[in-house]
């Protein structure tokens, strides 16, 4: 799910850049350092909105560089266990496949695949199918995220399709 | 002098235990405005020429964009204002307005598959019509 939330974030600012385009600095260090990062907390933090407030900044003592709590609001992206999400598949194996929805990569396990969906590795690309649908390179899903691990950079999830609803879609 | 500073409120809720079956979500996201696919689409694609510009494009940044571009369910911005005035009054939390919007299920034992909070929070009926409007919505967008 997406979400729009405010947040906060410390700078810390070296000397050289206590001047006229002081703001400026901050707001440029604020989006490379938050924009495409991903924590457990929040998830991925796609895209910075709005810069809502710049704190005064303070000197650390001993040191000579400053340090500035902005507070600013950001659209997350974080997936939830039991979530019902689409995805598009972009590798297919024995074990089972892999789709993407987003940055959030996706493995659904051959258990996981409705029992009558066969894995066919002599065509290609390689696909799951029966007799009416096909899942391959390319194709549209809608999984359920049965679990996800958060890893420093990166989010996977486990998802499903064995339920009512949730395969492929048009 | 004080030397332990507290570190804020209690920890969050372990990782593990959250479910969006059940609407828990986290002390974080509890009342977290929750955006729809197409919301996000607006909002992407406003800032991306100035941060092509800043060759600021970063990975997350370029994937949700080839993302929510391809499940957009609504194209233009009125027809996203008309589907949140409809979930609006509802009694559904954000995050399950969210889903509805998203999903476009075409009846609403679907809707209530995929999106099991729901419960009986909203009778049948008015689930049904309230999926009926969006998908008309959908269907005569400009």
């Amino acid at each position: 799910m997406f979400f729009h939330k405010k947040l906060s974030h410390t700078i810390t600012l070296h000397p050289s850049f206590l001047g006229p385009r002081m703001r400026e600095f901050v707001t440029k260090r604020l989006y490379q350092d938050v924009e495409g990062t991903c924590t457990g907390r929040y998830g991925y933090i796609v895209a910075v909105i709005a810069i809502l407030e710049i704190q005064m900044g303070k000197i650390i003592p001993g040191h000579g560089s400053a340090e500035f709590e902005v507070q600013y609001s950001a659209i997350l992206f974080k997936p939830f266990k039991n979530e019902v999400m689409d995805a598009v598949v972009h590798t297919v194996t024995k074990m089972g496949f892999f789709a993407s929805a987003g940055p959030l990569e996706i493995f659904v396990s051959q258990n996981l695949i409705p029992a009558d969906m066969e894995f066919d590795p002599n065509v290609n690309p390689p696909s799951y199918h029966n007799e009416e649908v096909k899942i391959e390179n390319g194709t549209l899903v809608r999984v359920k995220i049965a679990g996800t691990r958060i890893d420093a950079t990166k989010i996977y999830a486990i998802g499903t399709i064995k339920e009512d609803y949730l395969g492929v879609i048009e | 002098m004080q030397i332990s500073k507290s570190r804020g409120p209690k920890r969050p809720q372990a990782e593990e235990t959250l479910d969006a079956a059940r609407l828990e979500l986290g002390e974080d996201f509890r009342d977290a405005e929750c955006l729809l696919i197409s919301e996000v689409k607006v909002l992407l694609e406003a800032q991306y020429d100035s941060k092509k510009e800043e060759k600021n494009l970063k990975e997350v940044y370029t994937k949700t964009l080839d993302y929510v571009q391809k499940f957009s369910r609504y194209t233009n911005r009125d027809t996203i204002v008309e589907v949140r005035a409809l979930l609006k009054p509802t009694e559904l939390e954000a995050f399950e307005c969210a889903q509805l919007g998203n999903l476009c299920c075409s009846e609403f034992e679907e809707a209530k598959s995929l999106v099991p909070s729901i419960g009986s929070k909203i009778s049948d009926d008015d689930l049904d019509s309230l999926l009926k409007q969006m998908d008309s919505l959908k269907k005569y967008q400009g």
